[in-house]
């Protein structure tokens, strides 16, 4: 057996387990729960599997704007529009066909993906403007992108969108001559297989070389040019990777789903990625997933749980309490955890401390 | 190309109205922006209350259309004053994008509740006056007379606040610089309040001068053409947000006009413009028409 990275003193040990803990923790429950579904079910009335599928894409965009906004502190509020061109990119190679040709969705979804990175490419000069001038910038591309998408009707579909798309490629199995539950079970193992490598190459990158000078533009960009980190140049990488990310989210989406509407790559949803990235916690790798579920899980919820638990009917309950719901625990979470709740978490159980004392207190000098 | 330019003054007249509602609606972005750093996600969302108010007084206790107006501008006001204490307040010491998405929150509760409240999806706000007129072949409602005449006042309103009383000035000192103003002695939490109530009653009125059409989802759209304005204005300059409101409006009337009158193209293109424009004025002159470029040194 390979040495542990940490064999040497028992302290070391100690921090390597607790470090180590939480994401074996939560790999060992992403691989259990396709297997005690129907004892979910029945307790919380939510398809887990269908749902955590959702979660895990999300999870793998909120990753690409973590990277973007928790690390290198550039935002973004058009990273729905990436995800569109990704998910439509493959939708039209592969589902739809251009002048006849389909496309294998094996071939398709790296094409949506350099389509999309090639996007980003041609709109990084907006990475000049900062802060708010930037979440406006993007919030304009993000805008222009869904209007375009939902115009070009003969391509997209317009307002009804595309259906009937190929399923997810696999070696060996064949999604569509599966069992509708099975081959769900089967997306949902690809999905975050795909989201945990993802994952693990973020937290290589963030503590490598390129990922220490992201942070360092992010806390003093002039500081760090002073020291020979090429800004401009990181931004413009870190942007195209990022959306990147995005679109490969977008095309697993578009398989997954079979079906693409414009609505799907609004406003509404980059800002709903934004709130993913802040709840879960910014420069927390891990903070992505817990901001997706948070975004994905709570309606569920407040939608199924909740009236199943009190015994009452959906109709009753409906979408506005989830709205009611949703907003105030936002304002909470920001209110409570500012820094997120996967720090928060962590401080709980990792520092033993408060979980609701306010990190940035001291920072703020006031 | 003559049906367009014959179609020219209306599309102008047109764009001149729905500028002055996004003029309203940006202001009050830029008062919030300028005295507390703050994007307040949650602005459409109090033009919806304003006109869903306004509508709710005038039809169910039947109050007199004046008095519902009046009614409702407090309201949102109040309304705009309890979100700064129950939501701006208490995250004073995170970092300013806690303080956005937790506007965000706002929005998302502020439209479910009226969601409940106002479960139809149109209502009709009475106009001041009803009925059109035809002058030089532009035909309008009478109503954008009000629109003109309320946007005209709203302005001057401000101007007056800002120049002429005391809580007007320490709020353009907030603008200036938030911790100089408060080692002078200005209570800076105070202001943020004023900000909020002040935008939110501007909001309001944009709501209900947009008569007839009032929905629990008419914020988005204002939220963010409002935004756009703000930005093209100069953010946090709450004169140049008129100008950037006028200048949005009749921008996206003319250009949609001129998509679908000559090049055949359908309407919903008229809604890239707006972005469109956004992104032009922040690459080429992102202090915006009227805003004060920044100077940054290390």
């Amino acid at each position: 057996m390979r040495a542990l990275p940490s064999a040497g003193s028992r302290e070391e040990r100690r921090v390597w387990l607790i470090k180590a803990l939480p994401p074996l923790f939560f790999i060992v429950l992403i691989s259990i729960i396709p297997f005690i579904e129907g004892s979910l079910k029945s307790i919380f009335e939510i398809k887990f599997v269908l749902v955590m599928r959702t979660v895990g894409i999300y999870a793998i965009l909120a990753l690409g704007l973590n990277l973007l906004l928790g690390y290198a502190g550039q935002i973004s509020l058009g990273h729905a529009a990436f995800m569109g061109i990704g998910a439509y990119g493959t939708a039209i190679l592969s589902g739809k066909g251009v002048f006849g040709v389909h496309l294998s969705p094996y071939l398709s979804i790296p094409l949506a993906v350099a389509l999309t990175a090639l996007v980003a490419t041609a709109i990084a000069p907006v990475l000049r403007l900062k802060g708010h001038y930037l979440a406006l910038a993007t919030l304009g591309f993000g805008l222009f992108i869904y209007v375009v998408i939902r115009e070009l009707k003969q391509l997209t579909g317009g307002n009804t969108g595309l259906f009937s798309l190929p399923k997810l490629p696999l070696p060996f199995v064949q999604l569509g001559s599966m069992k509708q539950s099975n081959a769900w079970k089967v997306e949902y193992f690809l999905i975050w297989a795909i989201a945990l490598l993802l994952i693990a190459f973020a937290r290589n990158l963030v503590e490598s070389r390129p990922g220490r000078a992201l942070q360092a533009l992010h806390h003093a960009e002039v500081a760090a040019e002073a020291m020979g980190v090429g800004t401009a140049s990181y931004k413009a990488k870190i942007f195209v990777m990022s959306a990147a990310l995005a679109g490969l989210a977008g095309a697993l989406f578009a398989h997954a789903q079979g079906s693409l509407n414009p609505k799907n790559f609004g406003v509404v949803f980059s800002v709903n990625l934004l709130v993913m990235v802040v709840v879960g916690g910014m420069s927390s790798v891990w903070g992505c997933v817990a901001g997706s579920a948070f975004v994905v899980l709570l309606p569920e919820f407040v939608n199924n749980t909740l009236p199943h638990w009190l015994g009452r009917g959906k109709v009753e309950m409906g979408a506005n309490v989830e709205g009611i719901v949703f907003g105030v625990t936002l304002i909470l979470v920001m209110i409570l955890m500012p820094a997120g709740i996967t720090r928060g978490l962590s401080d709980l159980f990792r520092y033993r401390r408060n979980p609701l004392r306010n990190p940035f207190r001291k920072e703020a000098g006031l | 190309m003559s049906g367009f330019l014959r179609n020219c003054p209306t599309y102008l007249a047109n764009g001149l109205l729905v500028g002055c509602l996004y003029a309203l609606i940006a202001m009050g972005f830029n008062i919030i922006y300028s005295s507390t750093g703050v994007i307040n996600f949650a602005q459409g969302e109090f033009a919806m209350l304003g006109a869903l108010l306004a509508y709710q007084f005038s039809t169910r206790p039947h109050l007199p259309l004046s008095l519902a107006v009046l009614v409702s501008l407090m309201l949102t006001a109040l309304i705009g004053l309890a979100v700064e204490r129950t939501v701006i307040f208490p995250l004073r010491r995170t970092p300013i994008i806690n303080m956005i998405i937790a506007t965000i929150g706002v929005s998302i509760f502020l439209k479910a509740v009226a969601r409940i409240i106002w479960p139809e999806e149109a209502y009709n706000v009475p106009p001041f006056t009803s009925g059109s007129f035809t002058v030089l072949g532009i035909t309008q409602r009478y109503q954008g007379i009000w629109v003109i005449l309320l946007t005209a006042a709203s302005v001057a309103a401000i101007y007056l606040f800002y120049r002429g009383t005391v809580a007007g000035k320490a709020m353009r000192a907030c603008s200036i610089n938030r911790q100089a103003a408060e080692l002078s002695g200005i209570n800076v939490s105070r202001m943020s309040m004023y900000a909020f109530s002040l935008s939110a009653a501007l909001a309001a009125a944009a709501g209900f001068i947009n008569a007839p059409a009032a929905s629990y989802g008419m914020g988005l759209s204002l939220g963010i053409s409002g935004f756009t304005a703000a930005v093209v204005g100069g953010l946090g300059n709450p004169f140049g947000a008129v100008l950037g409101g006028l200048v949005i409006g009749i921008l996206e009337s003319i250009t949609s006009g001129f998509l679908q009158v000559v090049l055949g193209l359908s309407s919903g293109y008229g809604e890239a413009v707006i972005p469109l424009v956004l992104i032009a004025v922040l690459l080429f002159m992102p202090q915006g028409l009227l805003g004060r470029g920044e100077k940054i040194r290390v």
